[in-house]
């Protein structure tokens, strides 16, 4: 592709073209001057100025006088090249010219929009432009890298937005693997009681979605799997999925339920958050997906016939398998979809609400499964500690979230909405409780959120007051808030049988090493990133990875499985090309200046560069190059040349632009 | 070995007890008590008021006192000096304004001779080189429990002992960088080491009513009250404190308090220092419990500890 020395010199037919954009540039910059000035630059054949180069008329202006004046080079003074620089290469393609011929000169971020002297901005405009001539004058033709697709997807995480994710890109016709730490599906929306604003049963409406994954041809289930490492790029992934021994061959288990009724070993059980127990070997919930039972070796008395054996003495179908070993499992996918969820904050970070001190102080997923009818009290309202009816309960809302100070500075957005279904599902199984709730704002911002936050204090009663809570502490039986009311501005003290502390959301604990083995961007606050905000909210920095659910962030159901939908709809996009294109501006390595001394890969943010041990030299994987030129930077002997953006032409232009 | 010690002013004249308990129990330590020549008054609160830079030059002469001598750390058992010499000193390393301006006035005030009007000395700016610690602090990083259990000779035989923290040990936790304000436990564990019962009660952190004594002794009656009454409850047979107010509020005010509250029957107050020096052997009555208006002599019983602690 590098074209030969000879070539450069050429002279090229360079077009320049001045946009007024409206009033942005042409107020501050004289336009009609610097089409003028630069009309008999060196190089330059042909100069305008016009209103709106990017308007149809604008594009149509260059298309025809690339034809008509047999240009091979342009230049287009106007914005930044992030917002219009492909409008313009697709301009010069309809015409003939090879795109990246096509330079875009910032006459407008880097200089009327931050000055208003409009002779020293024309002035400014004029070097601006020169350097971009200089650049021109040695620019190449370039054709974009192409790359097939594996049209397969992974999806790392098995909540609602996994399982949302994996569904639609199945449903999209592409096969899907779905990988769950976890021994069942299901994630954290099953442990929910009932869900806001409509109070139907979390467990009701996320099941048959399980079921359908489950049984969905072009999906491929892995639960109690681990990804263990992931290599190649975008469209064409390589994964390692460690697969954990449950020690039950879950073809065989027949869900008897006899081992667990031998085992000896008692353990808290996360499904209900530690407030009930089950045995060593166990099912999650009756609806765990896959239907088997799973034996945690962590607990278990040692896999040891001779210690215990218990479980596998009774099993008839001799589906309990104690040397069952871990195994890897390699994978090719070419999009992958990250939905690694969310954790609660830890109440031992809020020492003063007692949390960790007191066992009537429970977290807002603790009471979920009070609630919850398949909770530890079959849905009864009884509090942990001697299981008596709590006549009081005393809601916290923001215990973690929007402080600066201390925890985290960002609002959990999930906790007004659930703090008002809460009270309310207290309200409606203990009708003679009292329950208050302590907020900040109750940010109810949502479809029918409002009705829902107004429906718990007007129907049901429930008692708000505006203050945060400074201590809570035990008196005898009672717990007893301390907090202040900022409308009455009055310091309030309330007594409570139990009281709930609807913690922050952060990052998911157990899936950070993983999230670094993945190289994704992630936020200060260990979310994932988006990349961008506002437009490719789904979609990572990392070309082909996806984000769904609280991985990214706090966010309720609807949008969870909004997020999930539109990241396989993007997968989909992916998977429908043809081949992947990959701008071709990469840094290639010219292996007779390369000394083989490997600062370039250090460098290198995308792995993109590896040494060839035999030759002794740099190669470059030019599909994982972004082209971001930090290898070029360091690069002590030149060998390292950005295509488009070499040595040379950075020199030129910086001549162009210092000489007067 | 020597170490600085800064007894402030109330130790040498309202609470003698915290002062002698303090040097008797560190001398069972082998830690020779030296303090700063010319030491002043820290200023109480009056230092660390914002705009009041000239208040700093208090603490920060003694500071530098502390340097000059030699020394690069000084510990304190008063809370209220405590707060203002560490927030002090944190002050002067962190705001470039107030470390010129402390130090312009300490160097007048030490070079100039107040007959010849000259400059006399040689003057080095203070940049925060000490490091304050409160004697708790001491005991638990340099000196450490293990070697205090090998030094007790009484046994205290797990005498249930309340720790009261008041409000200037702990905040701000930025510039106390002490303990957890909201789940603190180094005191406890400081009277799980020297043979005590540390009793758990949610006032630990919460004010006495400190200087209210002065303005509105009812409010400091009732908030002093409300951490006897928690630490009754929940089982303790005394309270200790840090703080030379905190006892004065606690202790010098509990007939008030009994007169007020008529549920409440009294509990002795006693500095963490008198219960240290008592069980590494000091005599009961190098204690200063004379000033105890609660009788607390009958906690110190004789009974010489009959195993070995390790």
């Amino acid at each position: 592709m590098t074209a030969p020395l000879s070539a450069k010199n050429k002279e090229k037919r360079i077009g320049l073209f001045v946009c007024h954009c409206g009033v942005n540039i042409s107020s501050v910059v004289d336009v009609e001057k610097v089409a003028q000035v630069l009309k008999d630059y060196p190089g330059v054949t042909f100069s305008t100025d016009y209103v709106y180069m990017c308007s149809d008329p604008g594009q149509q202006m260059i298309i025809d006088t690339i034809k008509e004046k047999h240009l091979d080079g342009i230049i287009v003074a106007a914005c930044s090249p992030t917002l219009h620089e492909k409008t313009f290469q697709e301009a010069a393609r309809l015409a003939g010219l090879n795109p990246y011929q096509i330079e875009i000169a910032n006459i407008r971020e880097q200089d009327s929009w931050v000055h208003t002297d409009k002779e020293k901005a024309t002035k400014k405009a004029i070097k601006i432009v020169k350097s971009h001539v200089a650049k021109a004058r040695q620019n190449e033709n370039l054709d974009p890298i192409k790359v097939d697709v594996t049209r397969r997807a992974l999806v790392i995480g098995g909540g609602v937005s996994g399982l949302q994710a994996a569904m639609d890109i199945a449903d999209h016709g592409y096969e899907v693997i779905l990988v769950e730490k976890n021994p069942s599906i299901g994630g954290k929306m099953i442990q929910l009681s009932e869900t806001f604003p409509t109070l139907d049963c979390s467990q009701c409406i996320l099941t048959p979605k399980m079921v359908e994954v489950s049984r969905h041809p072009r999906i491929k289930l892995l639960t109690y799997h681990e990804v263990e490492s992931v290599s190649g790029f975008v469209g064409n992934f390589k994964v390692r999925i460690r697969k954990k021994p449950r020690y039950v061959d879950e073809t065989l288990c027949n869900l008897c339920g006899e081992c667990e009724k031998v085992c000896p070993q008692i353990v808290p059980d996360e499904f209900n958050q530690g407030l009930s127990f089950r045995k060593a070997i166990y099912m999650p919930f009756p609806q765990a997906i896959p239907g088997t039972f799973t034996l945690d070796a962590e607990h278990c008395l040692g896999l040891n016939p001779v210690r215990c054996g218990k479980c596998k003495d009774v099993c008839d179908k001799k589906a309990i398998d104690y040397d069952m070993k871990e195994t890897i499992v390699e994978e090719e996918v070419g999009a992958i979809v990250v939905a690694t969820g969310f954790d609660l904050y830890t109440m031992q970070a809020l020492g003063e609400y007692g949390g960790e001190k007191y066992l009537d102080v429970v977290n807002g997923l603790e009471f979920e499964r009070i609630l919850s009818a398949s909770g530890p009290t079959g849905g009864e309202v009884r509090r942990p500690s001697d299981g008596k009816v709590p006549k009081s309960i005393v809601f916290v809302q923001c215990c973690g979230s929007r402080d600066t100070e201390k925890h985290m500075p960002y609002c959990s957005k999930i906790c007004c909405m659930y703090t008002a279904k809460h009270a309310m599902m207290y309200r409606h199984k203990v009708p003679d409780g009292q329950a208050i709730v302590f907020y900040i704002d109750v940010r109810a911002g949502g479809k029918s959120f409002d009705e829902f936050y107004m429906r718990a204090v007007e129907e049901d009663k429930v008692l708000y007051i505006r203050g945060k809570v400074s201590k809570i502490f035990k008196e005898g039986d009672k717990l007893i808030v301390w907090g202040v009311d900022t409308l009455t501005g009055k310091k309030v003290e309330v007594e409570a049988d139990m009281v709930v502390l609807a913690m922050a959301m952060v990052k998911a604990d157990g899936v950070q090493d993983l999230l670094k083995k993945l190289k994704i961007a992630t936020d200060i606050h260990g979310f994932l990133a988006e990349a961008h905000p506002k437009l490719r909210p789904v979609e990572s920095l990392n070309a082909g990875f996806y984000l769904a659910g609280c991985a990214h962030g706090p966010k309720d159901i609807p949008e969870t499985v909004a997020q999930a939908s539109a990241a396989a709809a993007k997968v989909g996009d992916l998977f429908a090309q043809k081949e992947l294109i990959h701008e071709p501006t990469v840094v290639p390595v010219n292996d007779e200046l390369c000394s083989g001394c490997g600062i370039c890969i250090t460098m290198c943010p995308y792995s993109a560069r590896t040494l060839d041990p035999e030759r002794g030299v740099v190669v470059v994987n030019e599909i994982l190059c972004e082209g971001c030129g930090a290898c070029a930077a360091a690069c002590p002997s030149g060998a390292a040349q950005q295509r488009n953006q070499t040595d040379n032409q950075i020199f030129s232009m910086l001549r162009a632009m210092l000489r007067e | 070995m020597k170490l600085h010690y800064y007894p402030g002013c109330t130790l040498k004249q309202k609470t003698t007890a915290l002062d002698i308990s303090t040097r008797e129990a560190m001398r069972r330590l082998d830690v020779e008590l030296v303090e700063p020549e010319g030491w002043t008054c820290c200023g109480a609160e009056y230092p660390l008021t914002e705009e009041k830079i000239v208040g700093l030059a208090a603490p920060i002469r003694t500071l530098r006192q502390v340097r000059e001598e030699g020394g690069d750390v000084v510990v304190t058992t008063c809370s209220f000096c405590y707060s203002v010499l560490k927030r002090a000193n944190k002050a002067i390393q962190d705001d470039p304004l107030k470390h010129k301006r402390v130090n312009a006035y300490l160097r007048d005030d030490i070079q100039i001779d107040p007959l010849t009007k000259e400059r006399t000395t040689d003057f080095a700016d203070y940049n925060g080189e000490v490091k304050v610690l409160h004697l708790l602090e001491y005991l638990r990083d340099t000196v450490g429990y293990p070697k205090i259990r090998e030094r007790i000779t009484r046994d205290f035989r797990g005498l249930p002992v309340a720790a009261y923290y008041g409000c200037r040990l702990l905040r701000p936790q930025k510039e106390m960088a002490f303990d957890e304000p909201d789940s603190p436990h180094v005191f406890e564990d400081f009277l799980e080491a020297v043979g005590c019962a540390a009793v758990d009660y949610p006032f630990k952190q919460e004010c006495c009513g400190s200087y209210l004594s002065v303005s509105l002794p009812d409010a400091a009656t009732e908030a002093s009250y409300r951490v006897l009454r928690s630490a009754k409850m929940n089982g303790a047979k005394a309270i200790t404190v840090t703080c030379p107010l905190c006892f004065y509020n606690m202790d010098h005010r509990q007939e008030a308090i009994k007169a007020a509250y008529l549920d409440f029957s009294g509990l002795p107050v006693l500095f963490f220092t008198q219960i240290l020096a008592w069980a590494l052997g000091v005599d009961k009555e190098l204690l200063g419990l004379g000033e105890h208006t609660v009788p607390a002599a009958a906690l110190f019983s004789e009974r010489p500890s009959t195993e070995v602690r390790s």
